[in-house]
């Protein structure tokens, strides 16, 4: 080998190396950082690997109880009502955003199949509202929806965050399985449709199993998009009945008063099933942009 | 395969957003009472809460704590809302009078007249800060002078015995500190723009100098030239730029500037008189007991007495006499002498955390005396609280609001953005734009 | 591209007509679309109306346009303005150079390149708040870990404030915007590539071209699609930030951090001033939507012209 293609290759060993540092880095200090306590996270230098490992921080949030190195503690070193609500917060992003998921899923294949194949009055119109609706940022309509809820009694309940986050993210879904289903030919459909099948049977018997892998990209689109929203969580919710894992984790994350070490605890908890799901999902993820995309 | 992984996700997340969440079922008592707080010591307010329902057993006490950062907005958003208001609540001088002019919390003369009488035995300028329109809405939770703190320690051996006693005089020793390499920053304050102590901080500064804000009418004063304000800012400014005032003050608030204190990187700082006890606990701090009180710099040595108190909400008397009852006692027993004239709940925070207090018979209980002496000068600092603290002045509806932009333009002036003569003509106009309406 | 914006043509329909069938299956959609996205844009325009502080809660009076007046007019808008429109010039350059970047790293082969494929998903999939979070760790000025780095190395004397600095602390939200967004226009980007004949490389290498006139005249035709559509993307993230400013700096210091969307919280949770709050996020509402608007028109024009 030449010098010109050992740089080359020396240089992409570094930029990969590089590119993983900045990508995994952050959680791995972040993990590190959750298995420390205050005295030790409050050290210059910090410490990367722990030098006293400690189980107390998940051991305080999971069972609510606490520790010895957490009894007796004083200002800004202890837990507070909300630190310590992480479960029932986890309990209701995962509810809000499997129901997302669910909901999404039906309304926008519905949707997406309809613009795809058929040609009716309005098609233009309608999809261009739907579309353009994803365009209004979720600051402009927060108060609004904030009195709406409050009239409609749905304040601090999950139905309110199913209600928006279902509405906030079916145009994107929408528009990817739109694009997704375009690309199968529709010749297997019309030679159902000859047959004597409805369009909602082509739909479901026919384009739903071969869509699949589509269908599962958008599923995770929907239910990560749920599960991070933050904004109307804040402007939405008020106590334990409705709050969801981000709203709690930003309160107890800026409130001083609680032990850093703790928060990360949480933070971790609370990472995990994004990630896990993610990766799970990669595959359909990728597959869907290309399909979207690249064709 | 895939398809298998991808079923066994979905049905153990399913499963796991089934499990039941763990409350404790509770025979229900008759009277509820919403408790709103800021996060400081749960654990202690709970088990308050605990002795308390021994005592009275037909209330239940439901404690919810916000960000002390964020508290202000969070409870303006419940009342609002209506949906998750609080009944009884911790307020603040900062706000009493914007909730107050809002309906949101009552003055509790109407309701319970035997307050007046309980008013005698609180501090003078605590009522002040706990009335409006001649009617008092609350009783204190405690009340503090801000204080200036030195750590002794450092400061002999940067060879100098006493503290500054004014503001050029401190400029001059933590110049001589960071020149001797001792520590890098030796000033810090909590001056960050979510922090509602900053703006106590800050008027501290002004008192000192012998400066006032507002006239008896109300009006600015503090935009004159030369004025005791913009002395302040131009000091901050010269600080910054000797690198002897920690740069991060800006994003800090008093708990992290606290911190630096405890772990010995800093040297001088002001909070509330209690922080000391913090700051003298050899279980917290690596420089316990170096850490002593002193009078304000500066050519009045003036400085804040603030209080921080239980409101009761419009909440309670729209519930009839029994919640109304049930709020008293709740009162009483926290923020006042309680059922068997003990002061329960104030004299634990005195004396667990060294929180300063209102009630007056407690300025002469001698295990209170002796506790405070384990970690301050007692005399020096009962003389700050009593002939050195004023009140905020400004105290008005809109003074919450002006607060929040002014801890803005002051950083904006502490960066050099503005000049301090831009930066209190800004808070003269905002102030009389928010007066007008 | 704005082929993905436009609907294209249906497939002509043999078998039954259809009847009612498409606007049921749409009916849902629309119904929640326009309940929860749109009526309260108008309604937001009603409280933007009128005189609406939340210490008053009966005083209501209708006031015109004057809550967009005094917006406008105060220098504090403009203020805001200009950091939000130098932010999202930032993030748009970063996101695409990150996206364009790493996506030609991940096209090569290798173990190198396949763990960055599967790691790459990662920072995507964490929540924007908790990225925050976790950055805001890693900015801090006294115990940070970027400090420490930084310093190991020798690249600063001493540790920088980052987030009490108002020059840099709106490169920390730059930065974690980057970190977690970066990725999707990686992905994005990648999928693009990958469907780029071979054969085009090969000819060009026959032909004697290096590696940068094969990117140009070759790759970026390719990405120019999907760029355009980032460029969309970005532009309206940035102008709707919020999560980000709540975590890592609160609008400090000084403000410099006080972009369209966190003023709009301000005004009403610290001035408690709903009109002109409600007036602002209108405001916001009705820039995103015209700038989107105005790329696609842009874009299509271009298509037209183009190819």
């Amino acid at each position: 080998m030449n010098t010109a293609a050992i740089t080359h290759r020396a240089a992409g060993v570094v930029v990969g190396i590089i590119l993983l540092a900045f990508l995994v880095g952050p959680i791995l200090w972040l993990i590190s950082s959750s298995f420390q306590l205050d005295r030790e996270l409050f050290t210059v230098p910090p410490h990367i690997i722990p030098h006293e490992p400690t189980l107390d921080n998940y051991r305080y949030i999971i069972t609510r109880v606490a520790p010895p190195t957490y009894t007796g503690e004083t200002t800004g070193r202890r837990a507070s009502g909300e630190a310590l609500s992480l479960l029932p917060a986890l309990k209701n992003s995962f509810i809000v955003s499997t129901v997302v998921m669910l909901v999404n899923l039906i309304f926008s294949t519905l949707a997406a199949y309809t613009y795809a194949r058929l040609r009716f009055r309005g098609r233009d119109l309608t999809y261009g509202f739907i579309l353009t609706s994803r365009l209004i940022p979720a600051i402009s309509v927060a108060i609004p929806l904030f009195v709406l809820m409050d009239r409609l009694g749905l304040l601090d309940t999950r139905w309110a965050l199913i209600l928006v986050y279902v509405a906030f993210t079916l145009p994107f879904t929408m528009w990817f399985l739109m694009k997704y289903f375009g690309f199968f030919p529709p010749e297997i459909e019309e030679a159902a449709l000859i047959d004597g099948c409805t369009r909602f049977g082509t739909l479901t018997r026919i384009l739903v199993p071969m869509a699949a892998p589509g269908l599962a990209a958008a599923a995770a689109f929907a239910f990560m998009g749920s599960y991070s929203e933050f904004l109307f969580g804040l402007f939405l919710t008020r106590t334990m009945a409705s709050k969801t894992a981000p709203v709690v984790l930003v309160a107890t994350a800026i409130n001083h008063d609680v032990s850093f070490a703790l928060s990360f605890a949480a933070l971790v908890l609370s990472i995990i099933p994004p990630m896990l799901f993610a990766l799970v999902f990669r595959s359909y993820i990728t597959r869907g942009f290309t399909g979207v995309l690249a064709r | 395969m895939k398809g298998r992984l991808l079923m066994w996700v979905v049905v153990l997340i399913l499963t796991a957003s089934l499990l039941p969440v763990v409350p404790t079922a509770v025979a229900a008592p008759q009277v509820p009472l919403n408790f709103m707080v800021w996060t400081f010591a749960i654990d202690t307010i709970n088990d308050n809460i605990k002795t308390f329902k021994q005592r009275y057993p037909n209330i239940d006490v439901r404690l919810t704590d916000y960000n002390w950062g964020q508290y202000p907005d969070t409870i303006v958003t419940n009342f609002v809302s209506g949906r998750n208001a609080p009944d009884v609540l911790y307020s603040s001088d900062h706000w009493l009078q914007q909730w107050a002019a809002a309906g949101w919390i009552v003055p509790l003369d109407d309701h319970f007249p035997q307050i007046k009488e309980m008013a005698k035995s609180f501090s003078q300028y605590a009522v002040e800060g706990m009335s409006y329109n001649g009617k008092i809405y609350g009783l204190p939770y405690y009340a503090d002078p801000m204080a200036f703190f030195y750590n002794e320690s450092i400061l002999k051996k940067a060879g100098f015995s006493l503290p500054p006693s004014t503001w050029e005089e401190l400029l001059t020793q933590a110049k001589v500190i960071k020149e001797k390499g001792i520590v890098k920053h030796p000033i810090g304050f909590g001056f960050s723009q979510q922090e509602p102590f900053s703006i106590e901080v800050f008027i501290s500064m002004v008192y000192s100098r012998g400066g006032d804000l507002f006239d008896k009418g109300g009006n600015p004063v503090f935009d004159r030239p030369g004025s005791a304000t913009i002395k302040a800012i131009e000091w901050v400014r010269d600080a910054l730029k000797a690198d002897v005032l920690n740069p991060e003050s800006l994003q800090w608030d008093g708990v992290q500037a606290g911190n630096a204190m405890l772990a010995g990187t800093q040297v001088y700082s002001i909070s509330r008189a209690s922080a000391l006890a913090a700051y003298n606990d050899p279980k917290q701090s690596k420089e316990a007991g170096n850490f002593k009180i002193a009078l304000m710099p500066g050519s009045t040595h003036q400085t804040v007495g603030f209080v921080r108190f239980y409101a009761m909400s419009n909440q309670v008397p729209r519930r009839g006499k029994e919640a109304l009852d049930a709020a008293w006692n709740f009162l009483n027993y926290f923020g006042g002498p309680g059922p068997d004239n003990s002061y329960p709940v104030v004299r634990r925070w005195a004396l667990d955390f060294g929180l300063g207090f209102a009630q007056l018979p407690l300025f002469r209980d001698t295990e209170i005396l002796r506790s405070f002496g384990r970690w301050v000068d007692v005399p020096l600092l009962q003389r700050i609280g009593s002939r050195y603290s004023k009140v905020k002045q400004g105290l008005t509806p809109w003074f919450a609001q002006w607060d929040v932009f002014t801890r803005a333009e002051l950083q904006k002036a502490y960066l050099g953005q503005l000049t301090p003569e831009q930066t209190a003509k800004n808070m003269a106009a905002k102030w009389n734009e928010l007066r007008r309406k | 591209m704005v082929t993905e914006l436009r609907l294209g043509r249906a497939a002509p329909r043999p078998g039954r007509p259809l009847g009612l069938y498409p606007y049921l299956s749409i009916l849902p959609t629309l119904l929640v679309v326009a309940l929860i996205s749109v009526y309260p844009l108008l309604f937001a325009l009603d409280l933007s109306l009128h005189r609406n502080v939340l210490t008053e809660p009966l005083a209501h009076p209708f006031v015109g346009l004057r809550n967009f007046a005094e917006t406008f007019s105060s220098y504090y808008f403009l203020r805001s303005l200009l950091t939000t429109v130098r932010f999202t010039a930032m993030i748009i350059l970063g996101t695409i150079a990150y996206g364009i970047g790493v996506s030609l790293f991940l096209n090569r082969p290798g173990r190198l390149a396949g763990t960055a494929r599967l790691a790459i998903l990662l920072p995507w999939a964490i929540p924007t708040v908790m990225a925050a979070i976790i950055w805001r760790w890693i900015f801090n000025g006294n115990f940070g870990v970027l400090n420490a780095l930084l310093a190991w190395v020798g690249v600063i004397p001493e540790y920088i404030t980052w987030l009490g600095n108002p020059h840099l602390a709106p490169l920390t939200l730059v930065v974690t915007h980057v970190w977690k967004w970066g990725p999707l226009a990686a992905i994005m980007c990648l999928a693009t590539l990958q469907v780029i004949p071979r054969d085009l490389y090969e000819a060009a290498y026959i032909d004697g071209g290096g590696g940068w006139s094969t990117f140009r005249y070759i790759t970026l035709p390719f990405l120019r699609p999907t760029i355009l559509l980032l460029l969309v993307l970005e532009t309206i993230a940035g102008f709707v930030t919020f999560d980000l400013i709540y975590v890592l700096t609160g609008g400090g210091p000084a403000d410099a951090t006080t972009m369209l969307a966190w003023f709009a919280y301000a005004e009403i949770f610290r001035f408690l001033n709903l009109g002109k709050g409600a007036a602002l996020a209108f405001v916001i509402g009705a820039l995103t939507l015209g700038l989107a608007l105005i790329y696609v028109r842009l874009l299509s024009t271009e298509e037209l012209y183009s190819s």
